[in-house]
């Protein structure tokens, strides 16, 4: 208790500067910005502004505030699109649209928003509250953690990945099989032998982690708004005068909490996010509620608060693995991991404390993002859902422009503009055949990590394999990887017999 | 059957990039019982193996899109590529405007305001990321700011 309250005054030192206060605002703004624009999410959006975060000279941890407030701020956001017009702006905001946008069709706009507004809030607050609690914890131990036992954690998360995310389990291991093979390329470290380079000078250094950020997430999406680009607009419910009202707040205070701790434990579980935690809390509320369920979908205010709470809470439980173990939670915290590397900020354990002034004015500036999202989104409401008529047409040219900014002003070389446009392409076709794009990045961050551990367990070893399971701890963590991959498969199996018995009868 | 093709070209690479795991990456010498083939070995072994559960139950029959959406793509493409052909040689703001111009009318925009938006993204864009924020942009042939 005492290192958290110690460390919150070091984060809350950090985080109230003036410069970092500004950030966070900025950062909250922009964020619930670019979650309003239709089809784009908080990956998105972070992928396409990481390399004008990185480029503006800042700190590592104002920038990682910065863009920690447009991560968390989007996922906000979200709500706005999927509410007015039924367009999620990336999946995990897809459960807010089932009850939300029936909401929007009554004329009860401005309730939808400000209850999931408010949902989101204490979502988000209760996660910050979980990290700072849990996240030193974590970090305790895990500095116990050798090469072998981070080798069975990423195992972990590679399995969690596969059985959580996705339809079909071996697209999605593929992916992330893409991805590590992605980052193989290049001079090897321990070595010096270049590998996958076939002379091109540019490769080198390997495929640089922006390019491929910036090609994955940003052009890719680019190419798919231009795919779905329908003609014409699409129709904008406008936001009314309704608002929350006190009934409704008591209505589903039990939802909001339940549903909070729940997105919360599942964002902390790594490679899975928001997605997953919103989609689970909608059916968990759905079956809790029994007969009075059958109005899920049709417009419920638990319906509504459930995804909203769930996967704002999920945004920051997924903060929790990659700022103690150094392994991202969800797509998006790949790409926050990603940045802290170019700052040649290592997450893992000792980041707590080698670095408080990250680990802990991360934490704080986010107490402070959720307050000032919830102030901001109440009353701006309206402005922000003007942002959902921007025409896709001058979208689209936009997004080019901040991708050809970024990645010519980082890396400075007119060979990786080509390299995003075929990157967009690969990741286009990949989300076209029903492959997630988070675990390839996810495998292309982890890539280094996972090897380097590898090969220094079997160095420490000898060349004996049977280090991988000698501690407890690794024994343990392939134990939890079996489990994750078993459970859902086997739950979905009983409820699929379930149906069919039911059928029968 | 997209799916299958898609698996089966992934499948080529896997096979290449195996087949420099195995038999081209080595080390001149090493001390450590892993060299740096053993990491990409174990990749395209498990590579191979999703490839081949993707190419026995593939899940996804064919591309959806029509015939017009493809052209558009293809278009955007090419004007993407032009774009970053054009980057470095014309500077950020003339390839800007370019661009966008090209790109809003491409997309439905009609040519004034195309020809409006490509203008402002290229003299705005280039104040507020150069000038404002200070970030690296080519100038071309351009004055500098």
């Amino acid at each position: 208790m005492e290192t958290v309250l110690s460390g919150l005054a070091t984060g809350f030192a950090v985080a109230l500067t003036p410069l970092n206060i500004l950030l966070v605002l900025f950062g909250c703004f922009s964020g619930t910005l670019i979650g309003a624009l239709p089809g784009i999410g908080p990956i998105n959006g972070v992928a396409i502004l990481l390399p004008i975060a990185y480029g503006l000279g800042l700190p590592p941890e104002s920038a990682l505030i910065l863009l920690a407030g447009i991560y968390y701020g989007a996922e906000y956001g979200g709500r706005i699109s999927s509410i007015l017009l039924n367009v999620p702006g990336d999946a995990g905001a897809v459960m807010t649209t089932l009850d939300g946008h029936p909401m929007a069709l009554k004329g009860e706009a401005g309730r939808a928003l400000s209850l999931s507004a408010v949902a989101s809030f204490v979502g988000g607050t209760l996660a910050v509250i979980g990290l700072s609690l849990f996240g030193p914890l974590l970090a305790k131990f895990a500095v116990t953690f050798s090469p072998a036992d981070y080798v069975a954690l990423m195992v972990f998360a590679f399995a969690s990945l596969a059985s959580l995310v996705g339809r079909n389990g071996i697209k999605t291991l593929l992916g992330a099989v893409i991805g590590l093979m992605l980052a193989t390329m290049g001079i090897d470290a321990n070595t010096g032998v270049p590998r996958y380079t076939f002379g091109i000078p540019d490769l080198l250094a390997g495929i640089d982690f922006l390019v491929v950020v910036i090609g994955l997430f940003g052009m890719a999406e680019l190419l798919h708004l231009v795919e779905q680009q329908v003609s014409g607009r699409l129709r904008t419910l406008p936001v009314d005068r309704s608002f929350l009202r006190r009934a409704d707040l008591l209505r589903t205070r039990w939802t909001i909490l339940r549903c909070s701790v729940i997105g919360f434990f599942i964002g902390i579980l790594p490679g899975t996010g928001a997605s997953v935690a919103s989609a689970v809390a909608y059916g968990t509320e759905k079956r809790l509620a029994g007969k009075s369920g059958d109005s899920f979908g049709t417009g419920d205010l638990r319906g509504l608060a459930a995804p909203e709470a769930a996967n704002n809470a999920a945004a920051g439980g997924a903060l929790v693995p990659m700022l103690t173990l150094g392994i991202p939670g969800s797509g998006t915290t790949a790409i926050l991991l990603g940045a802290l590397l170019m700052f040649n900020v290592q997450p893992g354990p000792l980041m707590f404390t080698q670095r408080p002034e990250i680990a802990w004015g991360l934490i704080a500036s986010m107490y402070l993002g959720n307050v000032a999202l919830l102030i901001i989104n109440l009353p701006l409401v309206g402005l922000f859902a003007r942002m959902l008529t921007l025409p896709q047409h001058y979208l689209t040219p936009l997004i080019a422009m901040l991708a050809f900014v970024g990645v010519y002003s980082i890396v400075g070389n007119p060979f990786d503009l080509y390299l995003i446009i075929l990157l967009g392409i690969f990741g286009w076709v990949l989300r076209k055949l029903d492959f997630s794009l988070a675990p390839v990045i996810l495998g292309f961050v982890l890539g280094s990590l996972f090897e380097n551990n590898l090969r220094r367990a079997l160095s420490i070893s000898a060349g004996d394999w049977g280090i991988l399971i000698e501690d407890w701890k690794s024994i343990a963590l392939y134990g939890l990887a079996v489990l994750v991959v078993i459970l859902p498969a086997w739950a979905g199996r009983r409820s699929a017999r379930a149906a069919a018995d039911a059928v029968e009868d | 059957m997209v799916d299958r093709i898609f698996a089966g070209l992934l499948l080529a690479v896997t096979l290449g990039y195996g087949w420099l795991a195995f038999a081209v990456i080595r080390a001149p010498f090493q001390y450590d019982p892993l060299g740096p083939e053993s990491w990409p070995r174990i990749l395209s072994v498990l590579a191979a193996i999703c490839l081949a559960g993707i190419l026995w139950k593939p899940d996804v029959e064919r591309f959806d899109t029509r015939g017009g959406t493809w052209l558009r793509l293809a278009a955007i493409v090419a004007l993407l590529i032009g774009y970053a052909g054009l980057y470095e040689p014309l500077g950020f703001v003339l390839a800007t405007l370019l661009f966008g111009t090209v790109a809003a009318r491409l997309l439905g925009a009609t040519l004034v305001r195309a020809g409006a938006f490509g203008l402002a993204t290229g003299v705005l864009g280039y104040l507020l990321c150069a000038g404002l924020l200070d970030l690296n942009l080519p100038e071309g042939p351009l004055p500098r700011l």
